[in-house]
């Protein structure tokens, strides 16, 4: 049978035994001695059993004033006779009855509903996925076992969570509960006809306040279930740090899972630039490797005219310089790698000089591209090792021609900047993505869809980074897709 | 959600704040200053009943109405005129009784503006809550007719009706009225926002049943003294509840209304 349904019936079924009884007695000549008041005793254990130390009072009480009438008169008439007293124990015995078995009744609800109420804390924080809907869930819990408003409040870290609320404010019951650690008690905390009872107590895990639990109702809330609530508070406090904590740690293994997947894919893909470089390189290793050869071979196999061989090893040693340039900038690559500076070995350098000669042999290089130079005319002297800055102006002016259209314009700077010479160098090619613009500088980073014809290892960049760097310098990218590049490179001058 | 979003209040006002002690030590005085007029032969005898009515039931509703409204002294002088007017009328003619309406009637006027709310004067009463009143009371009527039958061999409906419709019309007009007003409505409600329920109604109850016993009218035999102790005592305590359960004055008015009532049918003198 449902509870409402047995509660109806205790409510009607009490009352109409006690009338009933109390008609029998009231029928039996032997008056207050009669054996019929024995059954009072049904229905006020009944009422204590179903409804506690209240409905066995009340019961108990209501035995009492239906059998006063009917004792009272025969001591007021005869005196203490023994029936008469017989009366007087029966109405003795039913409110003893009623008082001691409704309190125990009361009681032992009272135990089995907060250890129900532990095993709903339990079950609710276990199930939970952050530390949110845990505070949901046991607050649904709370809210449904305590028959009032509940809200809980967890700190977490330097947040505070809240469920059941909309802020905290500062010197509010809870405020000053989760300050101080203190449980607080307030009697009315409403202006309406009823009054409204608060409680709060401090949620805690071994000896840290780690949040508050607040309830408010519209009815009593006894010194014994305050007590009860503190202890539920340490049970509580306990559950929620545990959440917290799993939560957190779920938290960490979501980040170090995403991390060690970002790393693996970054390791791929290097392992991937890597296998790229080593064809590239190869292939830009042989090319100067089979000039020399075959010129080689030619001076050597062949008798040739003063001119011819002075243009043969003209052509020779400019791919000697070019594979010792590929050289350097691997072996630069290997320092940078292993975490070292490049080894520099600085001098004042006459800039205008440099960018002069360095544009020479580019243009040399490749005819069909203007390159045009434009230098400040009182520009100090750079303190730097000549063979880096050649490098460096060499990378980046090699890159313009390499990455431009034959035709379009190719302008190198050296102007006059605050501590020393900006160096800029600028071009009208296709440009570069701005997605790719920070990664350009990666060692064996190539642009994707970069010009099929400009082969390149993908380690000019990396370098000049490096050597700006280890000169004390700057080195800044600015590129707009289908209008071109700008490079400014800014080196200290001569202290 | 209060205990969060508001700040927290310090202790409450004293339990006897905005008490009118002005118009009580007015009160007193009047009563005193009747009985010495009344002892000297100036004033008749129904003079100090009128003082009676008017100090007693004036002082509990002044007081009632003045911590309802904050300390406002007026509406407790327009009550106390109301019952001494009410009790002129009674004693002067037959029909006079009917002037103990106006003190209610008033007081619902009061009441319907929303300025009694703190008193359990407020609107929807539900009319179950006011048949347990009812019950109640017959209960504890009835039990009172049959006990006093029974035990004290008191004659019940001996009294000629003029002077149990005065007494009824007294118990509604200024003796009920003003003891849930002042002992459940203020005290209780006082009460309760300070204790628990418990000690709340331990209070209020003990201050009613001292009210009785200190009453003049109360037949002084033992058999009656306590009696009235444990009828009172128990209607003070269930009244409470009804406040409490209800949210309303009505339901305990209504029962006390029912068990005096049943107690003007006693003929107790």
């Amino acid at each position: 049978m449902a509870t409402a349904p047995r509660t109806t019936l205790a409510l009607v079924a009490v009352p109409v035994a006690l009338a009933a009884i109390t008609t029998f007695v009231a029928l039996d000549p032997r008056g207050p001695a009669s054996l019929a008041r024995h059954a009072y005793v049904v229905p006020v254990a009944a009422a204590a059993l179903r409804f506690g130390v209240l409905g066995g009072s009340l019961a108990a009480g209501a035995a009492m004033l239906l059998m006063a009438p009917l004792v009272l008169p025969v001591i007021e008439r005869s005196g203490l006779t023994p029936a008469t007293a017989e009366g007087l124990v029966s109405l003795a015995v039913l409110a003893a009855l009623g008082t001691l078995v409704g309190g125990a009744m009361t009681r032992a609800r009272r135990e089995q509903a907060r250890h129900e109420a532990l095993v709903a804390v339990r079950s609710a924080v276990a199930g939970a996925g952050t530390l949110d809907e845990a505070l949901a869930r046991l607050r649904a819990v709370l809210a449904d076992r305590l028959e009032g408003d509940v809200a809980l409040i967890v700190r977490d870290g330097d947040r505070t969570r809240i469920a059941g609320g909309g802020h905290l404010a500062p010197g509010s019951a809870a405020a000053r509960v989760l300050a101080t650690g203190r449980a607080l008690f307030v009697v009315d905390a409403s202006v309406g006809p009823r009054p409204r009872r608060v409680f709060v107590t401090p949620l805690v895990a071994e000896t840290d306040v780690v949040g508050v639990l607040a309830v408010e109702r519209e009815g009593e809330l006894g010194a014994g279930e305050r007590a009860a609530l503190e202890a539920l508070g340490a049970h509580v406090g306990v559950a929620l740090e545990n959440a917290r904590l799993a939560a957190r740690q779920r938290r960490f293994a979501d980040e170090l899972a995403g991390k060690v997947a970002s790393a693996t894919a970054r390791l791929a893909e290097i392992d991937r630039a890597k296998s790229a470089f080593v064809a590239i390189a190869s292939h830009e290793l042989r090319t100067p490797l089979t000039a020399l050869q075959g010129f080689s071979e030619l001076l050597t196999l062949r008798r040739l005219a003063p001119e011819e061989v002075v243009r043969f090893a003209r052509i020779m040693h400019g791919e000697a310089r070019r594979l010792a340039r590929i050289v350097d900038d691997l072996l630069d690559l290997s320092r940078i790698e292993q975490g070292l500076a490049p080894a520099l070995y600085p001098t004042a350098v006459d800039v205008r000089a440099l960018v002069a000669d360095v544009v020479e042999v580019l243009r040399r290089a490749a005819p069909n591209h203007p390159i045009a130079v434009e230098c400040d005319a009182d520009l100090p002297a750079l303190h730097a090792d000549p063979d880096a800055l050649e490098r460096i102006l060499t990378n980046l002016v090699g890159n313009a021609v390499k990455y431009s259209p034959p035709g379009r314009a190719v302008r190198v700077q050296a102007r006059r900047a605050a501590a020393g010479v900006a160096l800029v160098v600028e071009d009208q090619g296709r440009g570069i993505p701005a997605h790719a613009l920070p990664r350009v500088f990666d060692a064996y980073y190539r642009v994707p869809g970069a010009v099929p014809a400009a082969r390149g290892a993908g380690i000019g960049l990396a370098v000049v980074r490096a050597l700006v760097a280890a000169h004390g310098g700057t080195i800044h990218l600015e590129s707009t897709p289908g209008v071109g590049t700008r490079a400014t490179v800014t080196l200290p001058a001569v202290p | 959600m209060w205990a969060l979003e508001q700040p927290c209040r310090e202790r409450p006002a004293p339990l006897l704040a905005d008490t009118p002690a002005t118009l009580l030590a007015a009160l007193a005085g009047a009563l005193a200053v009747t009985a010495a007029l009344v002892a000297q032969g100036v004033l008749p005898r129904a003079a100090l009943d009128v003082a009676g009515v008017a100090a007693g039931h004036g002082a509990l509703l002044a007081t009632a109405l003045a911590w309802a409204t904050g300390g406002r002294a007026w509406p407790g002088l327009v009550a106390v005129a109301l019952l001494t007017l009410a009790a002129v009328a009674a004693r002067g003619h037959p029909l006079g009784l009917v002037a103990y309406a106006a003190p209610p009637l008033w007081l619902a006027r009061v009441a319907a503006r929303g300025h009694l709310a703190a008193l359990g004067f407020v609107g929807g009463v539900r009319a179950r809550h006011v048949a347990a009143g009812a019950a109640f009371g017959a209960l504890l009527g009835g039990h009172l007719l049959v006990s006093a039958s029974r035990t004290l061999r008191v004659a019940i409906g001996g009294r000629p009706l003029a002077e149990l419709l005065g007494a009824l019309a007294y118990d509604a007009g200024a003796n009920v009225i003003a003891a849930e007003c002042f002992f459940r409505g203020a005290l209780f409600g006082r009460a309760q926002r300070r204790w628990s329920f418990a000690a709340a109604t331990a209070v209020s109850t003990a201050a009613y049943v001292l009210r009785y016993l200190a009453d003049p009218l109360l037949p002084g035999s033992v058999a009656f003294v306590v009696g009235a102790v444990f009828y009172l005592a128990l209607l003070g305590a269930v009244n409470c509840w009804l406040l409490r359960w209800s949210g309303s004055l009505v339901p305990g008015l209504t029962g006390a209304l029912v068990f005096f009532a049943a107690w003007r049918l006693l003929d107790a003198r």
